[in-house]
């Protein structure tokens, strides 16, 4: 089953359009970059994929469940499907790196055991093994705003495979990271696709990340999908011609 | 600078000259300053400032403090039991104002209570709250619950409930949304993502207003014994009625003291907090 199907997602802001009946599939285990010029429509895609901003047209399947036709609980059990990792990190700065964690546990945990810190060791458990697989585990007790930016980015992705998303966004996940963090951190990205199954869509702006990174390649301008590729065949020509300024259409 | 000048040959002479301000703008700053002139003439009159009045009434002050001199000490233990009185009331009615406002403050916040249905009669409450001082909350409740502290107390705990409901929210709207918005979209209810990711992160924030206002509530308690809400305001006011000006001496001394010692204390905590 096709993890995230989006048809003709269409949005305009105060009359502006900024996405333009944009298509898109992602598969379970596969990882989907996105690239383009500032102004592309990279992050309102993110931003309607999440739902945080509903688009003005389109379908927006999450294992079939359409989230633009959703509404209050029903589309908030919808989201439990998707995992965000975004630019910011946004980590509780003042909680450890495996409090962190658990937040991605919160929905399965009992409401006086979240308000007393008392969670099930079973969750502890699985937490630890999250910031293990990226490599965190001696961390765990450390406080979020005492980690690099690449760290508390591998935190934010172990709080991703925490929960039960098998849909994970990232937006500019690596934006404000040096070369060595950026990779560490999509080398998590990428096992969360290779190693458990989950479909990942993850925005980035340095074009010579996607080789070894992404599956597919899917470049926006003007908000248009203006081409679709498998990432072997993204090139350095194909890089220049997105980002050039005189529209040049290329497609698969 | 003459450096820079040589150098490039520009400055205040090859600077394009300023706009000049239209007639209508400059009408309209005068109306604005002659408006501001003319309140405040009114306010004076309102207000009975007379300085002869002031004039006359200087050397009546005068004789009653050197009547205060010295500073009567019989009763020192007293006083020291009803300062000690006035600061339970502050401790006990903050406290009370907290238990209060940390479940309203959340439904108070755009961040976490966006729906306007819910938080704009919290915001109202709070502010209705806040709007009534705690003397005049304590003037009802002596009426109601009786003469003594603890009136002053619930006088206390309800305007600081609005104030601190208010100053908590703020706090919660100042916090980056992003780690709430990666909590909510894990399906978990608003007690669960507020009080673990929320409440870590504006706790310094809050100890910070809460240490602020029982600073406050301390130097605001001073006054409540005048209605008969207990505390060293009570002793004030007997000896302003008793004309016993040597009591009185040493009763602002009490009153100077204790306020000193509390903002000193409560601006090291919260400097530590920070």
């Amino acid at each position: 089953m096709t993890a995230l199907s989006v048809r003709g997602l269409t949005h305009a802001y105060a009359g502006t359009p900024v996405l333009r009946a944009v298509d898109l599939d992602v598969q379970p285990g596969q990882v989907v970059a996105v690239v383009g010029p500032s102004g592309a429509g990279k992050t309102t895609l993110f931003r309607c994929l999440t739902r945080l901003v509903r688009a003005d047209a389109g379908v927006l399947e999450v294992f079939g469940a359409d989230l633009q036709q959703l509404e209050g609980s029903a589309l908030r059990d919808a989201r439990r499907e998707l995992g965000l990792v975004f630019q910011s990190y946004n980590l509780v700065r003042r909680l450890s790196a495996l409090q962190n964690v658990l937040v991605g546990r919160l929905a399965d945990v009992p409401a006086w055991r979240v308000v007393l810190r008392r969670f099930p060791v079973a969750e502890q458990d699985l937490a630890a093994r999250c910031l293990d697989q990226v490599g965190l585990l001696a961390f765990a007790h450390t406080r979020a705003d005492r980690l690099s930016g690449g760290q508390q980015q591998r935190v934010a992705i172990a709080r991703v495979l925490a929960s039960r998303a098998r849909v994970v966004l990232a937006d500019e996940p690596v934006a404000s990271l040096d070369p060595a963090s950026a990779s560490a951190v999509l080398a998590a990205l990428r096992s969360l696709a290779t190693d458990h199954g989950k479909a990942v869509v993850c925005s980035l702006h340095q074009v010579d990340l996607v080789a070894g990174f992404a599956d597919r390649v899917v470049g926006l301008r003007d908000g248009r999908v203006v081409l679709d590729l498998p990432a072997d065949r993204f090139d350095a020509a194909t890089a220049r011609d997105l980002y050039s300024r005189t529209p040049e259409r290329t497609s698969a | 600078m003459t450096d820079v000048q040589e150098r490039s040959g520009v400055g205040l002479t090859t600077m394009p000259p300023r706009p000049a301000r239209s007639l209508r703008a400059r009408a309209s700053r005068w109306l604005l300053i002659l408006t501001g002139l003319a309140f405040f003439v009114a306010c004076l009159r309102l207000a009975d400032v007379d300085p002869v009045e002031l004039a006359e009434g200087l050397p009546t002050l005068a004789g009653w403090l050197v009547q205060a001199f010295p500073p009567s000490t019989e009763a020192l233990p007293t006083l020291l039991l009803r300062a000690a009185e006035t600061v339970a009331i502050a401790v006990v009615g903050t406290a009370f104002a907290v238990v209060l406002a940390l479940p309203l403050c959340v439904l108070a916040a755009r961040s976490t209570t966006p729906s306007g249905w819910v938080r704009v009669p919290v915001r109202l409450f709070l502010n209705g709250l806040r709007g009534v001082d705690a003397f005049v909350f304590a003037l009802l409740f002596v009426a109601a619950v009786g003469l003594g502290p603890f009136a002053g107390v619930l006088g206390i705990a309800l305007h600081t409930w609005g104030s601190m409901g208010k100053l908590f929210s703020e706090s919660i709207e100042a916090l980056p949304s992003g780690p709430l918005e990666a909590a909510e979209l894990t399906g978990a209810g608003r007690v669960k993502t507020a009080s673990f990711t929320l409440l870590p992160d504006v706790l310094p924030s809050i100890s910070g207003i809460g240490l602020y206002l029982l600073e406050f509530n301390i130097r605001a308690s001073t006054v409540l014994g005048v209605v008969g809400a207990g505390g060293i305001g009570q002793e004030l006011k007997n000896a302003v009625d008793l004309l016993a000006f040597p009591r009185l001496a040493t009763i602002l001394l009490v009153i100077l003291v204790m306020v000193t010692l509390v903002d000193q204390l409560s601006g090291r905590l919260r400097k530590a907090l920070a």
